[in-house]
């Protein structure tokens, strides 16, 4: 029972309290570049959640089973980020076969994967809170999923925003900063949320 | 035994893994080939490679899909020679394509020749100036030579030419793509048919009176060239002389005769108006001395 309760604390810890764009201002980049439709936000946010996911993953089971048996544990980030590289072209490759529609509205923003320090941090996180390996499925999943709300939720408010007549010296990236600042203190208010 | 322990054991096994990761994804990038028609490849190698963003995609590689697709036309192009237009037309099936190459041009040569209103000491860029009362000219449609135009250039086709002051493009370099026609506030840089031989060098649309007080070289709108026009190519409308190019033969007349040396030579038509002049300045000498010679006698 205890172990469920800390199962679920990991989601909405992932998805609400410690939303990883919003509460630790990881994946800014996708999240100001992408967050312009909806649609693109969707399909971005759920790239983001494959890669964030197996990337967790298959990251634990390296390090467990290779990088600490053999104790270079130290290497950990250089083999991270290989794992990375490789699913991020894994994902370029699948996608443009099975949904080119998806990939042309990702464009330059799925390569872009490989370099979001939101996936790197949450494998580093996994490792360094000593999950098992179902806990850390969970995390990646759930922390994803934070991605994806926050993502979708900022281009809701970025496609009204445009029909607005914003001040020209606030038009466009200022307002949009604005935007990101207001939503991270609302999701302030999710940190009174505990099961433990 | 130490140094393989902590260092090769280490390489070996990031190596190893590398490869393996490596050799998935050459394995599923085989499976999940995505396969692309041949010809949408044989139509980029006939672009001309610019990437310039002219047509309104994304770059030539995008440009070929949409034309194979039947999105685009491939008229939208402009570096492209017009020889790999017909070739393209031919990949595509079609019997002919009709689109004539242009060329920028800025409508302005006052640049030195024309009044300041003030003496600018600024960001040095034509945006900032035109922010600041309208710019730095008398004139509301001059060239300031503030180089907006030049750094907007990816050809580095465009430049602040050192006798007038005023920017000016290099026929030989510019691709056409329209993008120092967007960047210049004043909107003074037009394109126009790479065969044309004359330009107006003026984009001032004011009275003539005011033009003369803040340019030398403004038009006037005199009406000189319209009349002087044996195909009627010329035409005045808001002060401002207008060149229809599919009438224009380029004869040269409105270039020589243009009193205010707004109508300007261009390409192949330098060498005839040189020409004409020479010939002209010849006639006006033989007047003059056969003038004299009949006061004299």
């Amino acid at each position: 029972m205890e172990y469920f309760i800390g199962v679920v604390s990991i989601v909405i810890s992932g998805i609400l309290t410690n939303n990883i764009v919003l509460n630790q201002s990881l994946g800014i980049c996708p999240f100001l570049g992408v967050s312009k439709k909806t649609q693109s936000a969707v399909g971005m946010g759920l790239a983001v959640t494959f890669v964030i996911t197996i990337a967790s993953c298959v990251c634990w089971l390296l390090y467990t089973y290779v990088l600490d048996m053999l104790s270079i544990g130290y290497l950990s980030t250089i083999v991270f980020i290989l794992v990375i590289a490789s699913l991020v072209q894994l994902l370029d490759i699948v996608l443009k076969k099975l949904s080119p529609s998806l990939y042309s509205s990702l464009g330059v923003y799925l390569a872009l994967i490989t370099t979001n320090c939101a996936v790197l941090g949450t494998a580093n996180s996994v490792i360094s809170q000593g999950l098992d390996f179902f806990q850390t499925l969970m995390t990646g999943v759930s922390i994803g999923l934070g991605f994806t709300v926050a993502l979708i939720l900022m281009a809701g408010i970025r496609e009204k925003q445009a029909l607005y007549d914003i001040p020209r010296p606030f038009a466009g990236f200022p307002i949009a900063l604005v935007t990101a600042g207001i939503m991270s203190m609302a999701f302030y208010g999710f940190s009174g949320l505990s099961f433990a | 035994m130490e140094i393989f322990l902590y260092i090769i054991v280490p390489i070996l096994i990031v190596a190893a893994l590398a490869a393996i990761f490596a050799f998935c994804l050459s394995y599923l990038g085989d499976k999940f080939a995505v396969e692309r028609d041949p010809r949408i490849d044989d139509i980029e190698r006939n672009l001309a490679g610019a990437n310039c963003g002219g047509c309104g995609y994304a770059g030539c590689s995008q440009f070929a899909e949409a034309l194979f697709k039947g999105e685009a036309e491939i008229g939208r192009c402009n570096p492209t020679s017009s020889e790999n237009k017909q070739n393209i037309a031919k990949i595509l099936g079609m019997s002919d394509v009709k689109s004539e190459a242009t060329v920028a041009v800025v409508h302005c040569a006052g640049g030195n020749r024309a009044a300041d209103k003030y003496d600018y000491q600024g960001f040095g860029d034509c945006q900032s100036a035109q922010i600041l009362a309208g710019g730095s000219k008398a004139c509301e449609y001059g060239c300031m030579g503030l180089c907006t135009c030049v750094h907007s250039c990816g050809f580095d086709s465009i430049a602040i030419c050192k006798d007038t002051g005023a920017s000016k493009v290099d026929r030989d370099k510019c691709k056409s793509c329209g993008a120092c026609v967007a960047a210049c506030p004043k909107k003074i840089i037009g394109r126009i048919p790479k065969s044309a031989r004359v330009y107006i060098a003026c984009s001032n649309t004011t009275k003539g009176k005011e033009v003369a007080s803040v340019c030398k070289v403004g038009c006037i709108a005199c009406g000189k060239c319209e009349k002087t026009c044996p195909k009627g190519a010329i035409s005045l409308s808001n002060n401002l002389a207008a060149i229809d190019y599919e009438k224009c033969i380029g004869c040269m007349k409105c270039a020589t005769e243009c009193p205010r040396h707004c109508i300007l030579p261009i390409g192949d038509g330098i060498a005839m108006f040189d020409k004409i002049m020479a010939v002209k300045q010849k006639q006006k000498e033989k007047a003059a001395a056969e003038a004299a010679a009949a006061k004299n006698s």
